[in-house]
């Protein structure tokens, strides 16, 4: 508590409202309400615009239905074992979760495979039932080992995928998806950010492509649609 | 350089180690310092040393939890740090700030019987206060709150001014030792302060024992680095507010409850010393006594 100390205007006033000082301060707070030539917080630009779930369709489902057929790419690429895999023969036979990205990604690619790898684990669906495929859009950066110890941070059963860089285009293009680009220097230093497809394609048992979740789907949105991709896509 | 007014989450904001001022927290904390002088220059008094320095302290601690880089790691990257946050501004710097203003200062300023005093004294009435603290506690924890303010400027400006505001109010009649202005006399202190933990304890659970990421705003920003996982920052946030929360209230309750034990302690011998001096005395010494000496 305040002790007093008596300064030499003490006792000369009366009890007095705080008009003044209220004022001060008021003023002072409104000009920083106004005073807001405000920037965003950090020097990076944002790569990613949304920070909320996705709303529910009508269906029930929370991944977006695709207005056209498409089907796993019939392209060679390399597992990190280096075994060949072409998707549209090889990942057929159960449900499969597609991500084009790159592991030096500092803001979707960890975040769509940390909240899909952790929602299977809540929602007790295992990669036997749903298969979930990392392909990389970097395949000069990423080596088999670094996409190895990238995908270990979220669930080392996610498949590595990884080709020549015509491969990947030409899947990226049979999938209607644009090409990677050069997106800029990364602001942690380290090389280059590259514009890839920010969302997971879901395909059936039969590798055709049925729904996508874009970026800001969230735990709660694929606890919601990985029971039904295993009860209705297997 | 990237400069910003208040800090607030910016989906998709890469993370970097690089110097943002927050130029707002600087503008507050003026404004807070100023306010202090004013209202002391206003009463006639000069500041004491020992408010000025905790005065001090409450705003050094609103600063360093508003500027960068926690200010903005709390904001929009890590729930635990965000909890964090508030934990000072609630449980460190509203309690210096609310015992650094003396007694002689409000009463010049804000008399009793005046209509300012009068809305002080209602506000910081204890149940008026241990509502206002909880309701502002559990409604700034609501996801949609959380999801929705903090990515603006204003909002998360907003959310920090209640945050403050309502733990002044709140500890107000814990710390205060005006009666008058509703301060609570002891042992009820300590049982108020108390109530508010068990009432704190809601939404830590929440935090902890949810199966989901609450907070959109934490789970889909950049990760600082790899492998450590929303689910788990949101646990260590709530046992944060529980632990952290609830371990600085414990020690203001057992320092204000030992602090009452010592002052009744003292009471009691005073009062033991005063009988036994009567007793000692010759009964036309004690006083009250008309009895004619013999």
């Amino acid at each position: 508590m305040g002790t007093l100390a008596a300064g030499p205007g003490a006792g000369r006033r009366g009890p007095r409202t705080m008009t003044r000082p209220t004022r001060l301060v008021a003023s002072l707070a409104l000009s920083l309400l106004v005073a807001l030539p405000v920037a965003g917080c950090g020097p990076a630009g944002p790569t990613a615009t949304s920070a909320v779930g996705l709303a529910p369709q009508p269906d029930g489902w929370r991944g977006l239905p695709l207005a056209r057929e498409r089907q796993l790419p019939d392209v060679a690429l390399l597992a990190t074992d280096g075994s060949p895999v072409v998707p549209a023969r090889d990942l057929v036979g159960r449900p499969t979760l597609v991500f084009f990205g790159y592991t030096s990604c500092p803001d979707i690619c960890p975040v769509h495979l940390a909240t899909l790898s952790s929602a299977m684990r809540e929602s007790r669906v295992d990669h036997d039932r749903v298969r979930v495929v990392f392909i990389t859009v970097d395949p000069e950066r990423d080596t088999p080992e670094r996409i190895e110890e990238f995908l270990a941070h979220f669930d080392r059963r996610i498949l590595g995928l990884t080709g020549e860089r015509a491969a990947i285009e030409e899947a990226l293009a049979v999938l209607d998806l644009p090409p990677a680009t050069v997106d800029g220097e990364d602001p942690r230093g380290g090389g280059d950010l590259i514009g890839h497809p920010a969302q997971i394609i879901g395909f059936d048992a039969e590798g055709r492509a049925r729904r996508v979740w874009p970026f800001g789907a969230r735990r709660a949105d694929w606890v919601v649609d990985l029971p039904r991709i295993v009860a209705e896509w297997s | 350089m990237n400069v910003a007014w208040w800090c607030s989450a910016t989906p998709g904001q890469v993370w970097v180690w690089r110097y943002t001022p927050i130029v707002g927290v600087w503008l507050a904390a003026l404004a807070l310092g100023l306010g202090f002088l004013a209202a002391h220059r206003r009463a006639g008094v000069r500041p004491a040393r020992r408010d000025t320095v905790r005065f001090s302290l409450g705003v050094i601690a609103i600063v360093a939890v508003s500027e960068w880089p926690i200010g903005q790691l709390g904001t929009g990257y890590l729930a635990t740090v965000g909890v964090a946050r508030w934990v000072t501004i609630t449980f460190v710097a509203a309690p210096l700030i609310v015992t650094a203003i003396p007694t002689v200062v409000l009463d010049r300023l804000l008399p009793v019987d005046g209509a300012g005093g009068r809305r002080l004294a209602a506000v910081t009435r204890w149940p008026t206060a241990l509502v206002l603290f909880n309701v502002v506690l559990l409604a700034s924890h609501l996801p949609l709150t959380i999801d929705s303010l903090k990515t603006s400027q204003l909002g998360s400006f907003a959310v920090d001014v209640a945050h403050l505001t309502v733990a002044l109010v709140w500890w107000w009649p814990a710390l205060r030792r005006e009666p008058d202005r509703g301060a609570l006399g002891e042992p009820a202190r300590a049982f108020y302060l108390f109530a508010s933990s068990v009432l704190m304890f809601v939404p830590a659970a929440f935090l902890t024992f949810s199966p989901l990421p609450l907070y959109g705003l934490y789970e889909l920003a950049p990760p600082l680095w790899l492998g450590y996982d929303a689910i788990a920052d949101q646990q260590l946030a709530g046992i944060t507010m529980n632990v952290v929360g609830g371990l600085v209230l414990w020690v203001v309750i057992g320092v204000l409850f030992l602090g009452w034990a010592a002052q009744q302690a003292e009471l009691d011998a005073a009062e033991r010393r005063a009988r036994g001096r009567r007793l000692l005395s010759p009964p036309a010494d004690r006083p009250g006594s008309d009895a004619p000496p013999r």
